[in-house]
């Protein structure tokens, strides 16, 4: 597998402007995210701070960035991103199934809005989880309840059904879910789910209208946050906690923009995402003559 | 070096000062992750802690004992009892750091 120098995780202005500073001093670059940028960036009317873009709109920047990353010939790969695993000397990042490798990784996925249920913290590992598909087999003969909110989810909770005993699943969206009722072993409920509860374990999702008795309670919501993103990534005040080169807690690992921290501004997002572009190119050369110096490379 | 268990046999590991034990399974993706951080890991403890591999598939009981849920699963064993637990893949220094503030 091909290993990049940088992976970058998000196309808001934070991971645009490290891309591009990346990729002017000669970086392979793996870009991820959507070519049209982030809804956010979309949804501003006017931008009044950005140095040298008076009144720009927020449609103008991000086709502004799309044809900026074409010209540079940055490609953005769109895929969602669901876990960044650190190896000691490199990262693998896990998109839509698929494992790439990168000797660095930065972090620029903006700020999450959703919350978790009073139980959720304290269960995870415990019968809360984020992923049926991992933990599915350990529920053969089990109760299990998946709160989706996503489509995707559907998937997810056939894919349990085939094992456990017993799934209710709680869209949490409008549409109606295309599930197969798999013999009676799904049920869906459209209740709102409320907290969970268990001693040692879980054992009960409360919801608005009752009370279900579960062995697990799988969470699949649609944007993940960085600190389940990345295991052992430090948090602060709910941001990831970066020095003023960017640098996270873990060595080779940068983060910029919202996710970083107040304030949630555009040109904050820009000038960071500069700095972790620029700290991850450092980074990538004292590596590289690490090794030098102990042999492993001659170059 | 980590140790493979089978046969749900956990006697070598309970008579270690400490013992590291690693719940996983075959197809667990964030399990075979975490398997080459536990490698040096091992390598970096020996003598210390001793490293344990456990599938859960192949030891049903010994996952059934320790309430495994979720997979990958740690638990931490001093003099053979268990005091401590933490899921999910992580990086090398956060699993010094359970280590450290468990044993």
């Amino acid at each position: 597998m091909d290993r990049y120098d940088i992976a970058i995780i998000g196309t808001g202005p934070a991971g645009v402007s490290a891309a591009i500073t990346a990729k002017v001093r000669n970086k392979n670059i793996l870009l991820f995210g959507s070519r049209k940028s982030s809804e956010k960036v979309y949804r501003a009317t006017q931008i009044q701070n950005y140095p040298g873009l008076p009144q720009i709109s927020g449609e103008e920047l991000a086709e502004q960035y799309q044809k900026q990353l074409d010209q540079l010939g940055i490609a953005v790969t769109e895929e969602r991103v669901s876990a960044v695993y650190a190896m000691g000397s490199y990262f693998v990042i896990q998109a839509s199934g698929k494992m790439y490798e990168a000797s660095s990784v930065i972090l620029a996925a903006g700020v999450v809005q959703g919350k978790t249920f009073p139980g959720e913290k304290e269960l995870l590992g415990r019968g809360v989880s984020y992923c049926a598909t991992c933990d599915a087999m350990l529920y053969r003969g089990k109760t299990a309840a998946v709160i989706g909110y996503t489509k995707e989810a559907e998937h997810e909770s056939e894919f349990l059904a085939e094992l456990a005993e017993k799934v209710y699943y709680l869209p949490m969206y409008k549409e109606e879910p295309e599930i197969t009722e798999k013999a009676g072993k799904i049920q869906i409920i459209r209740e709102k789910p409320q907290a969970i509860t268990g001693a040692d374990q879980v054992e009960i999702l409360q919801t608005d209208k009752g009370e279900y008795h579960v062995d697990g309670v799988f969470i699949l919501r649609d944007s993940i946050s960085a600190e389940q993103l990345v295991p052992g990534l430090e948090i602060e005040d709910g941001h990831v906690k970066v020095n003023l080169q960017m640098e996270t807690n873990i060595p080779g690992c940068f983060a910029c923009g919202d996710v970083a921290g107040k304030p949630y501004q555009y040109v904050k997002a820009a000038g960071q995402g500069n700095v972790a572009a620029l700290s991850a190119v450092n980074w990538l050369t004292r590596q590289r003559l690490g090794k030098q110096q102990s042999g492993i490379i001659t170059k | 070096m980590v140790k493979i268990i089978s046969n749900n046999d956990l006697s070598e590991a309970k008579k270690e000062k400490l013992a590291l034990l690693d719940f996983s399974a075959t197809w667990c993706g964030p399990c075979s992750m975490l398997a080459p951080v536990l490698q040096e890991l091992s390598e970096e403890l020996d003598g210390k802690v001793g490293v344990y591999s456990i599938d859960v598939d192949q030891n049903p009981s010994l996952a059934i004992d320790y309430k495994i849920m979720n997979i990958p699963a740690l638990v931490l064993l001093k003099d053979g009892e268990k005091v401590g637990m933490t899921v999910g893949f992580q990086p090398k220094a956060s699993l010094e750091k359970f280590i450290e503030e468990h044993k």
